[in-house]
């Protein structure tokens, strides 16, 4: 039955995800750009995702992404995931896992809740502190942020399942090739096309790294 | 009224094997070829990166439209139906089957020999290598033979395998790489291999897909390719038992039918349709299915089991530079003489299994930006893991089975088949043994390295399936002699998966298409090509 399940979940998602935040409406439908980080959707049903108000998802960021990136690297984070934001389809044909008969679908539009999150963390911080979320302290975001990440498990899959903004800004940032050579502090580059030349060396150190630039 | 297609050679479905049966006699005789083929198109090399990038980004399936949704059944079974089939998304690793895997029962007193020895095959595995383009690295002769050098040389070992290769060396288990339908070289007009990672959709071209085949044979204009044509039954020539069509309907307009008419029919529907289609076929004559006299269509489905790990390794790695290429041994596939039954294989891999960002330290603390980063490095910083997998080889029982299943039809009203798979009691009364030897194994490798096992796993899902049609000289436990030229249908072939005996322990991709160039030469015999 996976046309009858995929229609239902097309319908029904704006709905369950608005509901996920109490008292928080979403902003409703908005412009979803078609650039994307990950390609453009070869028939893609033309969805369109509620917006995620900007500052507040910078405001997030600000507190949930390492300070080591610096505010540059930072905004380039946050701006990445925007534009895997916009692109993202939901209920859209998942790769078949191996030997597996059925088809599966990703799950329903998880933006409108984003926004709705991110607006009820806008409400929350005036009623509390009479101010903007970006303009309290990061302390004081984490801990605003404290109770809704705090349901997410302890791991950082894949941001589209991410039952909060929060974390799946940060599943987006520390799953990339980025977060990779930054752990290490070696351009791995992974999922990049680099030809087979030079495979058995050793990484280069990041520019900037320990031990110096390449 | 039927409208009539006819050719010399009819071959239904359009994956692998049917390209290797299709290129062989395209070249070597004059027949006229047509393929049918349920499914589609999907995406061209010009679009994977696209889809590439979808799938990194979102986890889509990078091949659109590569089934059909009302053709599915139950079981361990592929999804795709599509030009190309399963080896679209395969990652294209080709081991050879090891001389033991065709005389297990002469040696070792389990399962069956095959009607066939490796020496039989071996000038076809050359020959499939050839074809698809098989880049890889001699092992020793003693558990690696072969007459040829490969095609190409091996992917290179990144960094990371050859950290790994040093570590193997010093467990003293010999250790190679696997090899792979990926060019190292420019070959056959494809491009070289870029490392991008992603082998289920490789955006190069670099990795053999059938349809590479498919579109060199049109454009010779070799072949008819029909697609979205699906084939429901296959039907004799009045009093006798050679095939005279292969009855089918266009999907796009189910209500009118279409009659494949030819001197040979090949069924190239990998290990699950091509025992399908032969049970749909009954008729007066065969009332339990084409090709089934001795009532052994759908038997035997076979496979192999795996057990698996995780290796905690005191060294720096770098996971992420190329997970897509592995170390392999098949030392404990040719074991030499044995108390007890056990053979398999090993394969190592780079992995960051234990060592990902996450939300949470081991305590149970929520993690914060420069905390989230710390904590990682802390644990890369600290050693590095290996994945390792062994496939042992499981021996089917008779009963381990493809049939047809009334309770799931399609649109058109066929019953879709249903495998519920078995292992014969030997396997099982093997299985402890064979775990604790593999597993003994693995724990050896981790501490010759000074590491330890992080976790293991056994599994029980039939990997590299076939069966269902397996080969024999004996008509009253085979369906197939030895070219998979069926007993009961002299004018009717099966290739690949479905003709298997067993799936030793090695993907067995590399094996079907050798087989089903064997099938070929016979087929062109008749032909006067060969």
């Amino acid at each position: 039955m996976p046309r009858s399940r995929r229609s239902f979940l097309k319908q029904s998602v704006a709905t369950v995800a608005a509901a996920s935040v109490a008292g928080c409406a979403p902003d409703g439908d908005g412009e979803s750009g078609a650039a994307s980080d990950g390609g453009t959707r070869a028939g893609a049903t033309g969805t369109r995702a509620s917006p995620l108000p900007a500052s507040t998802l910078r405001a997030v960021g600000e507190a949930v992404l390492p300070a080591e990136l610096g505010d540059d690297g930072r905004e380039r984070a946050v701006a990445a995931f925007e534009r895997w934001s916009d692109g993202l389809e939901p209920v859209a044909e998942l790769a078949h896992p191996y030997l597996v008969p059925e088809t599966r679908y990703s799950g329903p539009d998880p933006r409108p809740g984003w926004a709705a999150q991110l607006q009820g963390l806008e409400k929350e911080c005036r009623a509390r502190f009479g101010s903007e979320f970006g303009e309290i302290d990061v302390a004081a975001r984490r801990n605003l942020l404290a109770g809704p990440v705090g349901q997410a498990g302890t791991g950082l899959g894949s941001p589209s399942n991410a039952g909060h903004v929060a974390v799946a800004l940060m599943a987006h940032f520390f799953r990339s090739p980025t977060a990779t050579d930054l752990c290490y502090g070696r351009v791995i580059a992974k999922q990049q096309c680099r030809g087979l030349d030079g495979a058995l060396g050793e990484p280069v150190h990041v520019a900037g790294s320990e031990g110096g630039a390449p | 009224m039927s409208r009539v297609i006819e050719s010399d050679v009819c071959i239904i479905g359009a994956g692998i094997t049917a390209a290797m049966v299709a290129e062989r006699l395209a070249e070597r005789t004059n027949a006229s070829i047509t393929i049918i083929e349920a499914g589609q198109r999907t995406a061209s090399l010009a679009e994977r990166t696209n889809t590439r990038a979808r799938m990194l980004a979102y986890g889509e399936n990078p091949y659109p439209n590569d089934h059909i949704p009302d053709q599915t059944g139950t079981g361990n079974m592929y999804r795709q139906m599509v030009v190309g089939g399963s080896a679209m998304h395969w990652g294209g690793a080709i081991p050879r089957y090891s001389p033991e895997d065709f005389r297990i029962r002469s040696l070792y007193g389990v399962g069956c020999d095959w009607p066939i020895s490796f020496d039989d095959i071996e000038p076809y595995y050359q020959e499939a290598e050839e074809r698809i383009g098989a880049a890889g690295e001699q092992g020793p002769e003693d558990c690696d033979p072969r007459s040829k050098p490969y095609p190409m040389p091996p992917l290179p070992l990144s960094y990371n395998l050859a950290r790994m290769r040093e570590w193997t060396d010093s467990a003293g288990i010999p250790f190679w790489t696997q090899p792979w339908a990926r060019n190292t070289e420019p070959y056959r007009g494809r491009n070289v291999c870029q490392r991008c990672d992603t082998c289920a959709v490789c955006p190069t071209g670099a990795k053999y897909t059938p349809d590479f085949a498919f579109d060199q044979l049109l454009a010779q204009g070799r072949i008819d390719l029909v697609t979205r044509t699906l084939v429901r039954r296959l039907a004799l020539e009045p009093g006798t038992d050679r095939i005279a069509a292969a009855e089918a309907v266009n999907r796009d307009a189910p209500t009118e039918p279409i009659e494949f008419r030819a001197g040979t029919f090949v069924l190239a529907g990998g290990h699950a349709w091509s025992s399908h289609l032969l049970l749909l076929s009954a008729n007066s004559r065969f009332p339990d299915g084409l090709a089934n006299r001795t009532g052994n269509v759908g038997r035997y489905m076979t496979g192999h089991w795996y057990v698996s790990g995780f290796i905690d390794l005191p060294m720096r790695l770098y996971p992420g530079i190329f997970a897509n290429n592995s170390l392999l041994t098949h030392r404990f596939a040719s074991p030499g003489p044995l108390d007890r039954y056990v053979r398999h294989d090993i394969r190592l891999w780079e992995s960051d299994v234990g060592r990902v960002p996450r939300l949470r330290n081991g305590d149970g603390g929520l993690l914060w930006g420069d905390e989230v980063m710390a904590d990682w490095r802390e644990r890369t910083d600290s050693g590095a893991t290996a994945r390792i997998r062994s496939y042992y080889d499981v021996l089917p029982d008779r009963d381990s089975r493809l049939t047809l299943d009334g309770a799931n039809t399609n649109a058109l009203g066929d019953p879709m088949p249903r495998i519920d798979y078995r292992p014969a009691q030997a396997s099982l009364d093997l299985e402890d043994h064979t775990h604790n030897t593999i597993f003994g194994r693995f724990e050896h490798l981790a501490r010759a390295a000074g590491g330890s096992m992080m976790s293991r796993r056994t599994s029980r899902l039939w990997e590299h399936p076939g069966g269902g049609c397996r080969m024999g000289d004996d008509p009253a436990t085979s369906v197939v002699d030895r070219w998979g030229r069926t007993h009961d249908h002299e004018n009717l072939f099966v290739v690949g998966a479905p003709t298997i005996v067993s799936s030793g322990c090695a993907n067995g991709t590399l094996t079907f298409c050798a087989l089903s160039l064997m099938a070929a030469e016979e087929i062109g015999n008749g032909l006067g090509g060969g």
